[in-house]
This record gives structure tokens, C-alpha cells and sequence, in this order.
């Protein structure tokens, strides 16, 4: 996950990568996903999300495509 | 296969002394801290890493990821304002390298450039606000079902 200047310099390192494109959101898209996804690390009683709860989670983001799927 | 229990404790006591010295603790400190033999440590690490909470070094076997903590200086570097004043960390991207923001509830910004350019760029968050200087765009290249096939390239 690495943050760019523009979609013209993801596409360039696309290129050179040979990589298809992937999924691209705004950096406060990345904050919400960020905030949601660590906030609770430092709980004792923290655990890693099931498959469904990770689903629910990218979809309350708006994170709906076939890209975000673990499954 | 160790207990949850011990896990549980294995992992809060990496976080709490990555937090406390600033750095990832290697597993000889993390046996001491907890009073067990090194084999109970690198096993459950090991475990750990297989449950995918932790990534580990792969030669040495010590912790490369504490999510979303990196325990190697990488592109990403977090500075974070809170009350205790300011701390540095390194997170492993920039989903990370927000996640620490996050995680430790605070003010904070990433230090980092573009990926094709190298233009120096800062994301800073401040309450619940996000800017990036200049503005940017953040490209995830592999889809969520193969991050773990090679979590150090994603």
C-alpha cells in the first residue's frame, strides 16, 4: 500500500512493476481504514477479525468490490 | 501448541515494551520480561506468525511486523505527538503508518514520498483530519485474498 502524487504516477509505476492496476482511495479513505482497522491493537483482549467481521468492516467503508474480498 | 493465554500475554508484552523503548523487543528480552524459557518465546511466535498477528524475520526468527508497528526502518516514518511528547516509529506502509496514528490515539504525521517519484510527501492527522502535502492518492497493487502470499512485498 504506498501513496502517490496522482493516478498518472500510479499508472507509471504500474508500468514498471508490470502490475495491473489495484484498488486506489484517498488518503482520508486510507485514515478511516486505518482508524478502524488498528485502533483497537493495543486491547489485551484484542483478536484478529473473522473473514465476515473484515467484510463488514470494508464495507462500511464503501469498500464493496470484488478487490476487497478475503475469500 | 502454547495456551491463548500465554499468546495473549506474549503479545501485549511485545506491544507494550515496542511502545516503551521505542523499538521492537527482541525475543530474549520478551522471555525475560515474561519469566519463560527463549523455546516458549520463539515457538509462540511462531504460532503467532502462522495465525498471521505477527511477521517474523526470516532468518533470525525475531519480529519484522508488530502490526502496525515495523521493527526495520522502512519508507514510512511516523512521528506521533502525544502526551508523553514526541515519539518516532516506522510503520510498514501507509495503511500501517496511519494505523500507529490510530493505535495510539494521537496527533501524528507520516514522513514519506511518492512511490513512482520520490517526492517527498507528509500525511498529517490532526484530531480526526487528514492532509497529505502534497496531495496524494494511495494505491493498494494486490487484492485483499493474496496480501499474506507475500506480506513484506504488499
Amino acid at each position: 500500500m504506498l501513496l502517490f502524487r496522482s493516478e498518472e504516477h500510479i499508472d507509471r509505476w504500474c508500468s514498471a512493476w508490470k502490475l495491473g492496476r489495484g484498488a486506489t482511495l484517498t488518503v482520508e479513505q486510507t485514515w478511516r481504514l486505518a482508524d478502524s482497522w488498528y485502533r483497537d491493537r493495543l486491547s489485551p483482549d484484542w483478536r484478529r477479525r473473522t473473514v465476515d467481521e473484515a467484510h463488514e468492516l470494508f464495507r462500511s467503508l464503501g469498500l464493496v468490490s470484488d478487490f476487497w474480498r478475503l475469500n | 501448541m502454547f495456551s491463548d493465554d500465554f499468546k495473549k500475554r506474549l503479545r501485549v508484552k511485545i506491544y507494550e515494551l515496542f511502545l516503551a523503548d521505542g523499538r521492537c523487543p527482541k525475543l530474549e528480552k520478551l522471555a525475560a520480561a515474561l519469566d519463560c524459557d527463549l523455546s516458549d518465546v520463539t515457538t509462540a511466535t511462531k504460532q503467532l506468525a502462522d495465525a498471521h498477528v505477527l511477521v517474523l524475520q526470516p532468518q533470525s526468527g525475531e519480529i519484522l511486523m508488530a502490526n502496525p508497528l515495523s521493527a526495520v526502518p522502512t519508507a514510512f516514518v511516523v512521528e506521533t505527538f502525544g502526551k508523553a511528547g514526541p515519539r518516532s516509529w516506522y510503520g510498514n506502509c501507509i495503511w500501517d503508518a496511519l494505523g500507529v496514528i490510530a493505535m495510539l490515539r494521537s496527533d501524528g504525521r507520516v514522513l514519506t514520498s511518492c512511490a513512482c517519484c520520490g517526492e517527498g510527501m507528509t500525511v498529517s492527522v490532526k484530531g480526526d483530519a487528514v492532509v497529505s502535502e502534497p496531495a496524494g492518492l494511495v494505491h493498494f497493487a494486490i487484492p485483499a485474498r493474496r496480501w499474506w502470499d507475500d506480506i513484506v512485498f504488499n
